[in-house]
């Protein structure tokens, strides 16, 4: 049996991984269009903010221990077309090369900001760490960095830019950073440090065009004109699925690949997982798309698994997330306040301020939490944190109690570890659940 | 599928954009995104999203299943990855 991968991504390699468990006799070839496979695109950033010292160390693995592990990873090649009928796929440098079963990773694009001076040089995509190396290098001789669009990563790349000492100047047409993901109380003291760090905010600014002859030297906005040495276009993600839908396979409202919950496609013997796919949300059960790598990676996993003739499944997703902006943490599950209010989603709020461990210990931590309760079912609808300790580990519980339907009641109440240099007496999320149970 | 992907990308866009203008009241004096004005925004912000808003939850929701896509597949099973 052949099992071809496409895409090299997290959810390529769980898919390589998870086929080669299942079938161990199979032959499973892995086709990537990049120089590299598994590496960590979001670790990108913190390299460039000088957190981390070198590129290399986001590689997991090197080339060689796929080898030994008899992987066979086709590099720098370029899969052109699927034909679901006959069960064959078109290679670049390769011709017509027959699969038995098929897992598609291909990933996602930056939505095209569809802009005069799009195509100038030197405007940068994060994405591919060679790219970012060469990127690097620039950013030795620049000044001023300018990141158009507030989304995750140009978060991240501006606070990188300013703890690297450039002049940042960050552009977005929303009324606060993240407008689109996170509440504006969760974000006022992200928007505080961010000013602290020196980036320049550009609110309710749009980009009208990039300026420039040749190469991008600043950005045209509804307030005026910013020069700038680098120029980062952080739009939102887009699924890739060129292949798939030239294939005939089928796409959802988000654009990406329709799936079962074992990450099986509309195309027998064909299964996807990634940013290319769309995944329904447990409270909505309106798919969704453009999850987090470890999502990607799980997903692959299953994808490959049922290629090699195994039985996974993949259920609904609750969405934790985390990240650093500014010098805080922010995360959260599900639902903030603005979704919730955009999609109409019955809901209550309840909020908190505590801390991260005891008053008196040093180094403590303020911490919001912001938790939305379905009146009805008094379970979680979703909730935002931001503070400096514990987000991510709050936002991987609350996801949790998502799955397992805990009503609210139970996180008013719940127990929690108390021990003055890691936890305070009474838990942030706790108060946050009191507070919601007294409006319900 | 080109008409449900134009579809949800425009209701996503100014459903958002009317709760950040929302939101934008309530926790901040009013800084809301910029909103950019043309006839086709003319349209969803004066017409689609006050009718949205008026329709019960169960309906909205109905409606947002009634779409094609992934959640319409089976999704019953325990997850094993």
């Amino acid at each position: 049996m052949r099992i071809v991968v496409v895409g090299g991504g997290a959810a390529g390699i769980g898919a390589q991984g998870g086929a080669k468990g299942a079938a161990p006799d199979a032959e499973v070839i892995l086709y990537t269009e990049y120089e590299d496979v598994g590496y960590s695109p979001c670790g990108i950033p913190f390299v460039h903010g000088r957190e981390i010292e070198r590129f290399e160390d986001l590689i997991l693995q090197d080339k060689k221990f796929y080898e030994d592990a008899g992987f066979d990873i086709r590099y720098t090649t370029r899969v052109e077309s699927i034909d679901t009928a006959s069960q064959e796929i078109q290679v670049a440098g390769e011709g017509t090369v027959k699969y038995d079963r098929l897992v598609l990773g291909t990933g996602w694009n930056y939505e095209d900001p569809g802009l005069p001076g799009s195509d100038l040089a030197g405007l940068h995509y994060v994405k591919n760490i060679r790219r970012a190396m060469e990127f690097d290098k620039l950013l030795d001789e620049a000044k001023v960095a300018v990141v158009v669009d507030a989304t995750p990563i140009g978060v991240e790349m501006a606070t990188a830019f300013a703890h690297r000492g450039l002049e940042t100047h960050f552009v977005d047409p929303g009324g606060w950073p993240l407008a689109d993901v996170a509440d504006p109380e969760i974000m006022e003291p992200v928007e505080e440090s961010m000013r602290g760090l020196g980036i320049h905010l550009h609110m309710q600014t749009s980009v009208e065009r990039f300026v420039g002859e040749g190469s991008v030297r600043g950005v045209a906005t509804s307030q005026g004109e910013i020069p700038a040495d680098v120029v980062v276009v952080a739009t939102h993600k887009t699924p890739n699925t060129a292949l798939a839908t030239a294939a005939g396979i089928k796409t959802g409202s988000t654009g990406g690949i329709i799936v079962d919950d074992g990450m099986a496609t509309s195309a027998e013997n064909v299964w996807a997982a990634g940013d290319c796919v769309e995944i329904p949300h447990s409270v909505s059960k309106v798919p969704i798309n453009g999850l987090s790598g470890s999502h990607a990676y799980a997903q692959g996993k299953v994808a490959g698994v049922n290629a090699g003739g195994g039985e996974r499944a993949y259920q609904a997703v609750q969405v934790p997330w985390g990240m650093v902006a500014g010098t805080w943490t922010i995360g959260g599950v599900s639902f903030g306040e603005t979704l919730a209010t955009a999609l109409g989603i019955p809901h209550v709020v309840g909020m908190a301020d505590g801390i991260s461990k005891a008053r008196y210990y040093p180094g403590f931590s303020r911490i919001r939490v912001k938790l939305l309760v379905d009146p009805k079912t008094r379970t979680l609808v979703g909730g935002q944190m931001v503070g400096v300790e514990g987000i991510k580990e709050r936002a991987d519980f609350l996801a949790m109690a998502m799955r397992a339907r805990v009503p609210i009641d139970d996180i008013a109440w719940m127990e929690n570890v108390y021990s003055p240099p890691i936890g305070a007496l009474n838990e942030p999320m706790a108060l946050a659940a009191q507070n919601a149970l007294g409006k319900l | 599928m080109r008409f449900f992907r134009w579809l949800r990308h425009n209701a996503e866009h100014y459903l958002l954009e009317a709760a950040q203008v929302d939101m934008a009241k309530k926790h901040r004096g009013g800084s809301g995104p910029l909103q950019p004005r043309n006839p086709q925004a003319f349209f969803w912000r004066r017409i689609f999203v006050p009718i949205y808003r008026l329709l019960p939850w169960s309906v909205r929701s109905a409606i947002m299943r009634a779409m094609p896509g992934s959640h319409r597949r089976s999704w019953e099973r325990r997850a094993s990855n």
